[in-house]
């Protein structure tokens, strides 16, 4: 092979990783976005503009499959997925629960992969039923692809993901003091900088999850994000968690964790949650497979 | 030659890996085996929270046996290539799985696809 067929070889291989994969039926519509690989040597972009986060952006399909990715649910070496423990003993990196915390996270029996993992048809997770997750759930797991919308008072969210959207006031108005707690709870926002985006979230309900390892929280949970644009097809984002009640001290779930920015003309596939396909997919997979019947 | 080959299968094999996903573990299925089923399909359901492929298996003794196999969600399948018409009912399909610990025919599709004695190579 001649050194030109090997660098053109190369080139086709390159472009087919940083080229959103598109189906086959119709490039105009379901666009699937590159996979981790393609960015591992990604240079950034040109600046990015100043306020502003209106775009498309991709975070690589799974996070948080095992918990939130600064704090799997997984014993060192990434091992003990395959579940069967009351609670976190053991894992690599432990979250600070406080006693009220680990009480709370046992009653949670999760189906994600992790040192908790039940089977399907024996958890009471949120998304092991196609209950609304809520916020910082759909986060920490199904983050995927989202779709930013900029007005002068918000910043709007869409999520493909459950149909899910978010509304971010940037309007200068405070959180209520009081307030009825909603699955996404009530989120104000603030450029403290001309890159640098905080969100503030409060009022979320207490009993959807955080993760997908079955993290508890509770009334007094704040969620903090950071959405730092370094370029303009990046943003570093960071989530912090602060919930005196579970967790003894605050910590960061994610931590710079990239999102790419996508084409403008990138079409997000849906992904719903039918509970009636839900219930089907049981009774037809979830309910034969269980390991103990016994225990159903 | 063979290590410029070599460079370019690890690039290509980088560029299409995808991490699992699924809103379950896999701890009820035996990850450690690959189990080979044969038949024909008798149902796709291309579907949330997985696609699933029903296949009958005839058994040495003339009996047939329905399995029923999942992949993932419709979204992450089409980034490995499927679309909804990948399988139809009458297919032969020869599929590797990992089966479920409890033996009931159920499994999760992992290897190697071959549909009417064609090999289906997904993107992975």
């Amino acid at each position: 092979m001649s050194k030109r067929s090997v660098v053109l070889l190369v080139a086709v291989v390159m472009a087919g990783m940083f080229s959103p994969r598109l189906n086959a039926q119709d490039e105009k519509w379901n666009n699937i976005p590159p996979t981790r690989a393609a960015y591992r040597d990604k240079k950034p972009s040109g600046p990015a503009p100043r306020r502003d986060m209106s775009g498309i952006w991709d975070a690589v399909q799974t996070l948080g499959t095992s918990g939130a990715t600064e704090y799997p649910a997984l014993l060192p070496g990434r091992r003990g997925a395959e579940g069967g423990r009351e609670d976190e003993t053991g894992v690599e990196r432990p979250l600070p629960y406080t006693p009220a915390g680990l009480e709370a996270l046992k009653k949670n029996k999760p189906s994600g992969p992790g040192v908790r993992q039940v089977d399907s048809v024996l958890t009471n997770d949120p998304a092991g039923h196609c209950d609304p997750l809520g916020f910082p759930y759909m986060f920490l797991w199904e983050l995927r692809t989202l779709n930013v919308v900029q007005t002068p008072k918000q910043v709007i969210i869409l999520q493909p993901f459950y149909g899910n959207y978010r509304v971010i006031w940037t309007d200068g108005r405070q959180a209520p003091k009081d307030p009825d707690p909603r699955y996404n709870g009530y989120s104000v926002g603030k450029w403290m900088d001309d890159f640098t985006f905080v969100v503030e979230t409060t009022g979320l309900l207490p009993k959807t999850w955080l993760d997908h390892a079955g993290r508890p929280h509770s009334d007094q949970l704040v969620v903090e994000e950071t959405y730092h644009r370094v370029a303009g097809d990046t943003i570093e984002y960071t989530m912090k968690i602060t919930d005196p009640k579970m967790y003894t001290q605050p910590w960061l779930a994610l931590n710079k964790l990239p999102l790419h920015l996508m084409p403008a003309d990138f079409d997000i596939p849906e992904l719903q949650c039918s509970p009636s396909e839900f219930a089907e997919y049981n009774n037809q997979v979830a309910s034969p497979v269980l390991r103990d019947p016994s225990k159903k | 030659m063979a290590k410029t080959f070599a460079t370019v299968a690890l690039i290509g094999a980088l560029a299409f890996s995808a991490p699992l996903f699924a809103h379950h573990g896999a701890a009820s299925f035996d990850t450690e085996k690959m189990t080979t089923v044969t038949g024909t399909v008798t149902e796709y359901v291309w579907t949330n929270p997985h696609v699933l492929v029903k296949v009958d298996v005839k058994n040495a003794n003339g009996t047939v046996q329905p399995w029923v196999l999942e992949a993932w969600n419709p979204v992450t399948q089409t980034g490995r290539g499927w679309t909804k018409n990948t399988f139809k009912p009458g297919d032969e399909v020869s599929l590797e799985i990992n089966a479920a610990k409890n033996g009931q025919p159920v499994g999760e599709i992992r290897g190697k696809i071959v549909i009417n004695g064609n090999e289906f190579k997904q993107r992975q």
